[in-house]
């Protein structure tokens, strides 16, 4: 082809670029692919599990920077997956169930092990086909205190829960709960499981992961009155229990067995049964600054999933609200999950219905960032 | 498919009592057990033509009010005794020979709360004794 | 309004998915309100509190009266009705129950809440109720399980909800 130079020059100075005499920028050099990093940890970090309800068989977890706003990247998490991380911040446990053709075929259920420092699979141990595939949760798979034993829960429909020993990837046996439910691990050898009849069992393991000797607490809440969530509140000294009217029943586990502890209230005489607890990740507690952050709604009989317009501010030692966040859902949708980091300037991240994560400062409940898509369906927020 | 008919008869005939087992049975076990109390092979155990049999004997009594369904359901006492002694009448086909002494609250009460620790093994060791006695509940499901 | 009503639960698949009708009824209109239309229904940011969500004789509506417990896919939308699983699944053996009000002829009804099982999400008419249902714990009330844990093949498409009978209080 003949080139009209003349055309060129004419075109390159219309442009306004420099007359073909003066120097134009060298070429892009050639680019190399890499890996990315996670990076330095942060406190601000945010893991946020979607259990993707369109496509269930295909869930999965974003870890995002909640001071970036970016997402750094994400654990592959299977069929209704049991998701924790170990004590030590490292690992992302996962119980989840494949089947050998994508959606039908053989039933394989496993324990994957991811590094949180490089989001990859580190290992697996094969279970029994009966991890307990329910509602996103901290308690369908949990880890001992000194991450030496991982605790699932099977639902056959049968209870019980699985043991095993997470460096070694070997299941160690299996525990019958007597239709007790899900696994509330405290110290190192010590699972709790939650009972029709308003109790709490709890399993002491020995050495080798077998039973050594169980207990049963008395009862504290009755499941035709008022129930409470299964989804405990995570305590410094044990676990709180949030019920369908708002009673708070936090039960002391450092006793040789669980406590229950007189209940109190979320709300007041006027509010009681008008203003509830609800959504899916009911409650999260700074343990440090010892407040408990619960999404509320206004609701009626069978509203304990709708999710909150307000976030209430507690006090854990006076038990009296300290803040009350009214939140516009109309954009974002109500609030399902709510999680807050640790740090001494911490955020408050919100799972809501349509899919946003709401990041508000955990001290005056100012919104600082809407995250509009964020997964199909975020239900479940870790922050280690 | 559902063969939902024999519960449904049964719960039109139950009319207003104080308990009303067959209802109890519906929102309680049935779920899991089956509208013909049948079970589900190798995850959920029958109760047709085995729950009768385990109560002829003090140890099978005892193994029934502990099993998890019993030892920690919502159900009171009254409650429970009633489910169990219809359940023992409705679903065993063979009534009336088989027709074991119906469960009372009182003995409901004494031995519920102390939930078993492996059930399958226990039922294991009372199906083996109780074959050496009479009829006697499969011995695997 | 059949067809509203199939809008919201299609729209919904768009919007959100794990959302009651009144959030939806809220939200949408506001954005049609945002658009300078006539909002079809009157816009209350408190209206989950007391207001009773319109009910339905349409199977594929969430506020269809039986579906006051359920939670998933509506077999009704997805090849199936409200007492059918699609062609190719299988029905669930086990199932949780829950007691509905038929506004029809003013009776209770108990109904049992299976599974069909052996496919991919449905995806289609996403509906979770919970009236009387109760925590895992209480298994034979729980709508959250996955209820096809022990078919052979265990995978979840929808769920249906079949009458037993007449409650009796």
């Amino acid at each position: 082809m003949k080139t009209n130079w003349r055309g060129v020059i004419l075109l390159t100075l219309a442009a306004g670029a420099s007359p073909a005499w003066a120097a134009t920028p060298p070429p892009l050099p050639a680019e190399h692919l890499t890996i990315a990093t996670v990076g330095p940890k942060s406190p601000h970090w945010i893991y946020v599990v979607d259990y993707a309800y369109d496509n269930e068989i295909d869930s999965r977890v974003w870890l995002f920077d909640g001071d970036t706003h970016r997402r750094i990247g994400q654990i592959d998490t299977g069929f209704i997956p049991g998701i924790n991380i170990s004590p030590d911040g490292r690992t992302t446990a996962v119980a989840t169930t494949y089947f050998a053709r994508g959606g039908h075929g053989t039933r394989t259920d496993v324990v994957e092990f991811n590094d949180n420092n490089t989001l990859s699979k580190t290992g697996e141990v094969v279970i029994p086909p009966k991890h307990a595939q329910t509602l996103a949760m901290l308690f369908t798979i949990g880890y001992s205190a000194d991450g030496k034993f991982v605790y699932v829960p099977y639902l056959t429909p049968a209870a019980s829960f699985g043991v095993l020993d997470p460096a070694k990837k070997k299941v160690l046996g299996e525990i019958d709960t007597a239709g007790c439910t899900l696994v509330f691990p405290w110290g190192p050898n010590q699972v709790s499981s939650i009972c029709e009849s308003g109790r709490l069992l709890t399993v002491t393991l020995d050495a080798q992961g077998h039973e050594a000797s169980r207990t049963t607490s008395a009862a504290f809440f009755s499941p035709d009155e008022d129930p409470v969530f299964a989804q405990a509140v995570p305590l410094k000294d044990g676990y709180a229990y949030l019920s369908f009217l708002g009673q708070v029943h936090e039960v002391d586990f450092t006793q040789p067995k669980p406590v229950p502890r007189a209940p109190w209230s979320l709300v007041s005489g006027a509010e009681k049964g008008v203003w509830r607890p609800g959504g899916v990740q009911i409650g999260a507690v700074h343990r440090a600054k010892n407040q408990l952050f619960v999404p509320m709604h206004k609701g009626g009989d069978g509203s304990h999933k709708d999710g909150g317009s307000e976030i209430w501010v507690f006090d854990l030692k006076s038990h009296q609200r300290t803040a009350r966040w009214p939140l516009d859902i109309r954009a974002s949708g109500a609030v399902v999950a709510v999680q807050v980091s640790q740090d001494p300037t911490p955020l408050l991240f919100l799972a809501t219905e349509k899919s946003h994560l709401l990041i508000l400062d955990a001290q005056t409940g100012k919104l600082q960032h809407d995250e509009h898509h964020l997964g199909q369906t975020p239900q479940l927020l870790l922050n280690p | 498919m559902i063969r939902a008919a024999a519960v449904a008869a049964a719960l039109v005939t139950c009319g207003a009592q104080a308990a009303n087992p067959a209802q109890d049975y519906v929102l309680n076990c049935m779920g899991c057990h089956g509208t013909a109390a049948q079970g589900i092979p190798g995850k959920v155990p029958p109760l047709a033509n085995a729950l009768s049999r385990f109560m002829r004997t003090p140890e099978g009594r005892n193994y029934v009010l502990r099993v998890p369904g019993a030892a920690n359901s919502a159900l009171s006492d009254d409650q429970l005794a009633a489910v169990l002694n219809w359940l023992a009448v409705t679903y065993e086909s063979g009534a009336p020979a088989i027709q074991p002494a119906p469960f009372t609250s009182t003995e409901v009460a004494a031995v519920r709360r102390q939930p078993l620790l492996s059930v399958l093994a226990t039922r294991s060791a009372v199906v083996h004794n109780l074959a050496m006695t009479g009829p006697t509940p499969p011995p695997r499901y | 309004m059949k067809i509203l009503d199939r809008v919201f639960e299609n729209g919904a698949r768009s919007l959100a998915k794990r959302t009651s009708r009144r959030s939806l009824l809220a939200s949408l209109g506001q954005v049609l309100t945002g658009v300078a239309l006539m909002p079809l229904l009157p816009i209350d940011r408190t209206a989950r509190a007391q207001e009773p969500a319109r009910p339905s004789a349409d199977e594929q509506s969430c506020q269809y009266w039986k579906y006051c417990a359920i939670d998933g896919f509506l077999c009704a939308c997805c090849g199936g009705t409200s007492t059918s699983c699609p062609p190719g699944t299988q029905s669930s053996p086990i199932t949780w129950i829950g007691t509905c009000h038929n506004p029809g002829d003013g009776r209770d009804y108990i109904i049992s809440y299976n599974d069909c099982c052996g496919k991919v999400s449905c995806g289609d008419c996403f509906c979770d109720r919970n009236e009387g249902e109760k925590p895992m714990y209480r298994l034979s009330r729980n709508n959250d399980v996955n209820w096809c844990m022990a078919n052979s093949e265990s995978n979840y498409h929808c769920s249906v909800s079949v009458i037993l009978g007449v409650a009796q209080e």
